[in-house]
């Protein structure tokens, strides 16, 4: 039995047109915020937060929630998450999403930022039905150390799976040792310091939606490199490298942007940090 | 040296008409970037291209596969297919990929009666399965009876084999170019084998962003040579 550090569960459902949680739980170093409802769509929006301020050797986070029929929400944090140097164990963090038919998850976490020494491992496990939809944003920065150095940190391991009526329709694996790696070089960062990525898997995917994206994307922001893909289910994903967050949130913003209004017809409002 | 080595190396010939001549696997959006013009800058591309992506998507599946099919798992066969699949990201080589696979085994299947083959052809007309050049390999390399190194080591041949061909007419270089990078890779391959070997499961389907991307962006790329 793993010893966790922080555990959280968040149940939600659709209530006359207005997403509300049937269950709510928090333990140890997790916590979520009171919901709070951007616009009249009905959309809930969850920040979580890490009361410790930042992931310590050897934590174990995990964090399960379920969007039943219909339900909407957004989750994101409330700050960066911060991965302190880990001298004997590295930190966890696992992360299960369960979305029924009909349902909406955007999960926009804050960037992630390792310090010197850190060592991370993130497994995000997302299960959806067909009908429902799903939209991940991370972003990676090169990390903190005391003298300004880039890459100081061990290693940053990030993991989606994403499953489509229990079958794998995605999985994306990113490990970085900068150690072992020329990171700024040919095939990995290419000279640039922050990685964004967003997947998005909804049945509306098509491929004038993805000329729209990279339009967009195109005329908006110089100074950064993209690549955007179809997935093997409806959806796509980005990947991102620039030289700073704001770019990268920039970018994502965008897209976020585009897909809430043709597909939801909704304007998305800026994710306030308290 | 295994008995059937021959057999093996038909599989690896560049003659062996899987259409891998046809992509580049995100190398094109690199040359045309001007990034790889030259002998010494596509093989340092080759080197990240085997070391940071092949080994954690094709290369470790060699191995499993190899394994599973030791163990009569074929479950785990049909597993790491769709695993494969969903973690190339890129719609190009992700596509291209199951083409080649496809192709490879229609060949394969011509050439050979291992019954394993005519499974995996089942499991893709179901769409239970995609194809994939890596798995179709080492079910012929096991058939053959050839050892699980020296499958691996003979399917990283044949790919970057087709790569150099390819950099060749693409960058483009000189044959001579091309004969003396393949033979300055051959260590590396051994290399690469000795990693595949060693590597923890759950770092399979590692990839390097910027490859990634590059693959990415391949759609994008108007005058081209190549399909990925």
């Amino acid at each position: 039995m793993t010893d966790w550090t922080g555990v959280l569960s968040l149940d939600l459902e659709d209530r006359k047109g207005k997403t509300v949680a049937k269950n709510v739980f928090f333990q140890g170093a997790f916590k979520v915020m009171r919901p709070v409802y951007h616009d009249d769509s009905g959309q809930v929006c969850y920040y979580l937060l890490n009361p410790g301020g930042g992931y310590l050797d050897g934590d174990r986070y995990s964090m399960k929630i379920t969007a039943d029929e219909g339900a909407k929400a957004t989750l994101t944090t409330q700050s960066a998450t911060k991965v302190y140097k880990t001298p004997k164990d590295h930190a966890y963090q696992e992360t299960e999403i369960i979305l029924k038919k009909g349902s909406y998850v955007e999960f926009l976490p804050d960037p992630l930022i390792a310090y010197e020494n850190a060592r991370y491992q993130q497994k995000n496990i997302i299960r959806m039905e067909s009908g429902a939809t799903f939209l991940y944003t991370d972003i990676l920065t090169p990390g903190w150390s005391p003298s300004g150095e880039r890459f100081t940190y061990d290693t940053i391991q990030l993991i989606n799976e994403i499953y489509l009526d229990e079958k794998l329709a995605v999985f994306d694996h990113i490990k970085l040792t900068p150690a072992k790696q020329k990171m700024s070089g040919l095939g990995f960062m290419e000279g640039f310091t922050h990685l964004g990525s967003m997947i998005v898997v909804g049945e509306q995917t098509n491929n004038g939606l993805l000329d729209r994206l990279y339009e967009r994307i195109e005329a908006n922001e110089s100074n950064m490199k993209f690549g955007l893909s179809k997935l093997a289910v409806p959806g796509f994903s980005i990947r991102v490298l620039a030289n700073s967050t704001q770019v990268i949130e920039r970018t994502f913003a965008e897209c976020h942007r585009l897909i809430s209004e043709e597909w939801f017809g909704l304007t998305p409002n800026s994710l306030r940090k308290y | 040296m295994d008995k059937n080595m021959l057999s093996l190396f038909q599989l690896c010939d560049s003659n062996f008409p899987t259409g891998a001549f046809s992509h580049s696997f995100g190398l094109e959006s690199y040359i045309q970037a001007d990034v790889v013009r030259d002998q010494k800058t596509f093989f340092e591309w080759l080197q990240v291209y085997v070391h940071e992506q092949l080994i954690y998507t094709d290369g470790l599946a060699c191995r499993l596969v190899y394994d599973a099919l030791l163990q009569e798992d074929l479950q785990q066969v049909w597993n790491l297919d769709r695993l494969l699949t969903v973690q190339n990201l890129p719609r190009e080589t992700r596509e291209g990929t199951q083409m080649i696979g496809d192709r490879m085994l229609k060949l394969s299947q011509s050439l050979y009666d291992f019954p394993v083959l005519s499974l995996y052809r089942e499991q893709i007309k179901k769409k239970q399965s995609f194809a994939h050049p890596s798995i179709v390999f080492t079910m012929v390399a096991y058939g053959l009876e050839v050892s699980k190194p020296n499958a691996i080591l003979y399917y990283l041949y044949s790919a970057v084999s087709s790569l150099v061909q390819n950099a060749v007419r693409a960058i483009p270089l000189g044959q001579t170019a091309g004969q003396l990078i393949t033979h300055k890779f051959h260590p590396e391959l051994q290399r690469a084998v000795e990693k595949i070997m060693q590597l923890p499961e759950d770092d399979f389907g590692i990839v390097s962003p910027g490859l990634e991307l590059a693959q990415m962006q391949h759609e994008r790329v108007n005058i081209r040579i190549f399909m990925s």
